[in-house]
């Protein structure tokens, strides 16, 4: 999703004349988005819903599938269980912005294409989000480490031996391209 | 990835087919641009969400909707009410039309099943949609449900005069039991289970004067498209449905829900786009599921393993009005060479949701009983299992005498044996452990009918080079994308970058389900048979009087790196070729007719495939043979002597399914079959609440799927094989292959572990204390 999406990124008059919004200003993928919308609304809907980045996805909205996962100051959170209200203020990491500029991948997006670690590629944005995190947190040294730490996140299609191939591809790359 | 060139067999002429390629759609979706249908920005959205029935049996006496009415943003409240008359019924699927279920919501006060949809409620916002759908209140007149089977084990009915033909039998099983000098006689259970993909069921319906987009996930666009505009008295040309990507089908996403119908009449009512996303407990009831099953299974064998006795009974369940039923009989009495079979399957309903296809419908439960009992029987004999599956292999159906088209399973069992080291393998149950665990390995058959299906696609050669697949066909996670555009490339000599593909629009040429592992083997004929026109034309214009390979034997001349090639080194490009037949993009579009089809398939199957109706060749029956794709699965598992914890470290599958087109998706498709077997036997069980017939469990925390630290070592192995009696390219479907005989290789080597034959899944720690 871009700026030629066609959703508003200001409020629909309709929501703010009906009903009681909430009105902030949410830091994702380094910018500035404004959003106004219902106070009990998710991150993971805000980013969806009002700023049209729709790379992370919606499998539970109860923090059970990890499909939403996204960076928050650097950890990885579950965007459904995290108002945005409560993300106001912080640095918000998309799949959308993860690769350092747009149209290049980050390795670990590459190596999640190289190993085929997904099929009909719904849960791979909050895979690929909690990948990079169990390598930056230290927790992809052992296979054993990775299946663990990466158990947070279902993948019904059951790509789960690649997705373990593709963060060994990915770590050494990533730390050295962090070195 | 590790597939190496020679795992599939040679690669075909032009290059491409066999070749492991990276999916083509893999960009968009580690980048999350993939768009699918929730997706989809829309402007000035209005949200629904829905209210289900917290009853399973009765009729709802009254509602009360102030409160929900009073919820600041809220727009509408559809209930039957209002909705009555609404919506036209429309067939049944299992029965030929497009309905997942006859079961018509909101038609009237009546409930037929817990988490039936009773009201719709649409408002400014998601959140003040769900506040005041929390705040609908509902009067109910209850009556006490029936959930399911009654009886633990059903009693069986005689088996010597069946009561249908559709049940097959030959010879006399019940005689040739009584007088064999080996028996098996058991009963089996497989559970409830939902698919839970992880894409939620969503519907964003948008009017544009009377014409309506469907934005809903969907395995089957061409099936929706007609039917809701049948559901809605419309002309299905003024419905489109767009789904290009699919977070997971599994067979939840096949036919016609009603969801949609309300979705689309609430956009009406409210003039503006409505969107609904249902939650993932309302998942378990608002689309099917696979239902619970009960067998009843009798071996009888000489004392050198031969088969002389065969009988399965089979016990479903459905809901009170559709029979849907899986009948796995079908293939389980066609497994092994055997003089005496007898069948039945008996359908008993309930107050609960239709079931439906769920991946490898009728052969998970079925071939899980048939699977479990053969081990038996051959720990019975005191015989190796695989020697047990060769001394009853067989090249024909043992019913009918048909020959199988081809038949590898013993090539699998001695390939995948050899790559988990059974050789090794000591008999005795509990003789194998590493240090607290108990290790424990079994095997077991997989097959999977070869169905092919009539199908249409549109290739068109740019004149830049490119071309462009256009088919409605689905990529559900199966590599659909991958697999055409490989097609086109092998036909056309291009590379693949050079071809993009199209799938998933109800505007585009119709295509069939994404189900019964038919899509490959359907549409790479039809992509096939699109570009051999466009090879045509091209070759007849390169020799014609005024080309530039003039006079030339017109088979001679091949497609590859983008050229037309002359035996004798002169060469075109695409380009230049597609100049010469005229400005402009050159395109073809083919309508493939299964080699297997029937007569009246023959006649129908075009006109069926544009009203979206099924319609599909199956692998059961065509014609003068059968054709099944096969595979050999062996696992090993661990049990904990003093916890009982069951891990299943390892599993390996060979399996034999014609020509690889693609072997990059081919293998994550089985290796995903794989982890669904072990899922089936050691995770997953809806579980019911049997005295108001409500499930329990009905989310992800509580219902049991695998995840990462559950799987380790998956090996996959391909057979070739070279087949094309089932269709022109050989090609066999393997989306469903790879998790049916999984949960018996598990069971099996459980027993082997333990010494404890667990015959009703899953398999948990509590039935190993």
């Amino acid at each position: 999703m871009d700026a030629s999406s066609p959703l508003k990124s200001s409020p629909p008059e309709n929501l703010r004349d009906r009903c009681q919004t909430l009105d902030l200003v949410l830091q994702v993928n380094g910018r500035s988005r404004r959003v106004v919308a219902d106070p009990r609304v998710t991150l993971l809907d805000a980013l969806r819903e009002n700023l049209g980045l729709t790379g992370s996805k919606k499998g539970c909205d109860h923090g059970q599938c990890g499909a939403c996962t996204v960076h928050v100051d650097g950890r990885r959170v579950l965007s459904c269980l995290t108002f945005a209200a409560a993300a106001e203020g912080k640095h918000i990491t998309t799949i959308e912005g993860l690769a350092p500029q747009e149209g290049d991948l980050h390795p670990m997006q590459q190596a999640f294409m190289d190993h085929d670690a997904f099929q009909c590629g719904y849960c791979t944005p909050g895979q690929i989000m909690s990948a990079v995190a169990c390598v930056t947190e230290g927790h992809a040294e052992t296979d054993a480490d990775i299946r663990e730490y990466m158990s947070g996140n279902l993948c019904r299609c059951a790509a789960y031996p690649n997705i373990v191939d593709a963060i060994k591809q990915a770590k050494p790359l990533m730390r050295e391209r962090d070195a | 990835m590790t597939i190496s060139e020679s795992q599939v067999g040679p690669i075909s002429e032009g290059g491409m087919f066999g070749k492991p390629v990276p999916r083509i759609d893999g960009r968009l979706k580690v980048t999350g641009a993939a768009c699918y249908p929730s997706d989809t920005p829309m402007e000035d959205t209005a949200h629904a969400y829905l209210v289900t029935s917290a009853i399973a049996r009765g009729k709802i006496k009254a509602f009360h909707l102030e409160d929900a009415k009073a919820v600041d943003g809220v727009l509408d409240i559809l209930t039957w009410e209002n909705m009555k008359g609404k919506v036209r019924s429309v067939r049944f699927f299992a029965g030929g039309g497009y309905a997942s279920s006859t079961i018509m919501p909101m038609s009237s006060s009546k409930i037929w099943h817990a988490g039936q949809i009773i009201a719709v409620v649409i408002a400014e916002s998601f959140e003040a949609a769900r506040e005041a759908a929390y705040k609908v209140g509902v009067d109910y007149a209850v009556n006490k449900p029936k959930a399911g089977f009654d009886e633990s084990r059903p009693q069986p009915r005689p088996m010597t005069n069946p009561l249908t033909r559709s049940d097959p039998a030959t010879g006399d099983a019940e005689k040739a039991f009584a007088a064999a000098p080996v028996k098996i006689e058991a009963y089996y259970s497989t559970p409830t289970q939902h698919h839970n993909a992880i894409e939620l069921f969503s519907t964003t319906c948008v009017w544009s004067g009377d014409q309506l987009t469907i934005y809903e996930p969907s395995q089957y666009v061409h099936g929706l498209k007609n039917g809701v505009a049948r559901q809605l008295g419309i002309k299905p040309d003024k419905v489109r449905i767009i789904s290009p990507f699919v977070g997971g089908g599994f067979g939840g996403k096949a036919a016609l829900t009603a969801r949609t119908a309300f979705i689309a009449l609430a956009a009406q009512r409210l003039n503006r786009p409505v969107k609904l996303v249902a939650t993932r407990k309302q998942a378990y009831t608002v689309s099917n599921f696979r239902a619970e099953t009960q067998h009843l299974i009798k071996l009888g064998a000489e004392s050198n393993g031969q088969l002389t006795s065969l009988s399965h009974e089979g016990w479903e369940v459905s809901s009170r009005p559709d029979e849907y039923k899986v009948a796995g009989t079908e293939t389980t009495a066609v497994l092994y060479a055997c003089p005496n079979i007898a069948t039945r399957v008996n359908v008993i309903h309930a107050d609960r949701s239709t079931p439906g296809f769920m991946r490898s419908p009728a052969e998970v439960p079925y071939i899980f009983a048939i699977e479990s009992a053969m081990d038996e029987l051959a720990v019975a004999l005191h015989m190796d299992p695989v020697e047990l599956r060769r001394i009853n292999d067989t090249q024909i159906n043992p019913i009918t005498d048909a020959p199988y088209s081809s038949r590898a399973l013993m090539t699998c069992y001695d390939t995948a044996a050899k790559a988990f080291g059974w050789a090794s393998r000591n008999p005795v149950p509990g003789s194998m452990t590493d240090g607290d665990w108990l290790i424990g390995w079994g095997c077991a058959t997989s097959c999977y009918p070869t169905n092919v299906a009539p199908a249409e696609a549109k290739v068109t050669l740019a004149p830049n080079g490119s071309v462009r697949v256009q088919s409605a066909g689905h990529d559900i996670g199966t590599g659909a994308y991958t697999a055409l555009a490989i097609t086109a490339a092998e036909f056309l000599g291009v590379p693949l970058e050079r071809v993009s593909v199209e799938l998933g629009d109800s505007t585009l040429p119709p295509a069939p389900v994404a189900g019964g592992s038919n899509a490959t083997a359907s549409i790479c004929n039809a992509v096939a048979d699109a570009c051999k026109e466009l090879r045509h034309r091209l070759v007849t214009a390169a020799v014609a009087s005024n080309g530039p390979m003039h006079g030339l034997d017109r088979d001679m001349i091949t497609f590859s790196d983008g050229q037309l090639r002359a035996p004798d080194g002169q060469s075109e490009t695409l380009m230049a070729a597609s100049a010469r037949l005229g400005f402009g993009p050159i395109e073809a579009h083919a309508k493939y007719m299964p080699e297997i089809a029937s007569k009246t398939i023959k006649l129908v199957g075009n006109a069926m495939l544009g009203k979206g109706l099924p319609i599909m060749a199956s692998g059961t029956s065509a014609g003068d043979h059968i054709q099944y794709a096969f595979g050999a699965e062996f696992v090993e598992v661990r049990v904990h002597r003093r916890t009982r914890e069951i891990r299943a470290p390892r599993i390996v599958g060979a399996f034999a399914a014609g020509r690889i087109i693609s072997p990059t998706t081919a293998r994550s498709q089985l290796m995903g079959g794989l982890i669904w077997g072990i899922s089936a036997a050691l995770h997953e069980a809806t579980e019911m609440d049997h005295r108001f017939a409500r499930y329990v469990n009905d989310d992800l925390a509580e219902y049991m799927v695998p995840v990462n630290a559950d799987i380790q070592d998956v090996e996959v192995i391909f057979v070739p094989e070279d087949d094309t009696k089932v269709n022109a390219l050989g090609i066999k479907g393997l989306g469903e292959l790879g998790n049916v005989g999984t949960n018996a290789a598990v069971a099996n080597a459980v027993y082997h572990a333990t010494g404890q034959r667990i015959r009703d899944l899953p398999i948990r720690l509590e039935n190993l204390l």
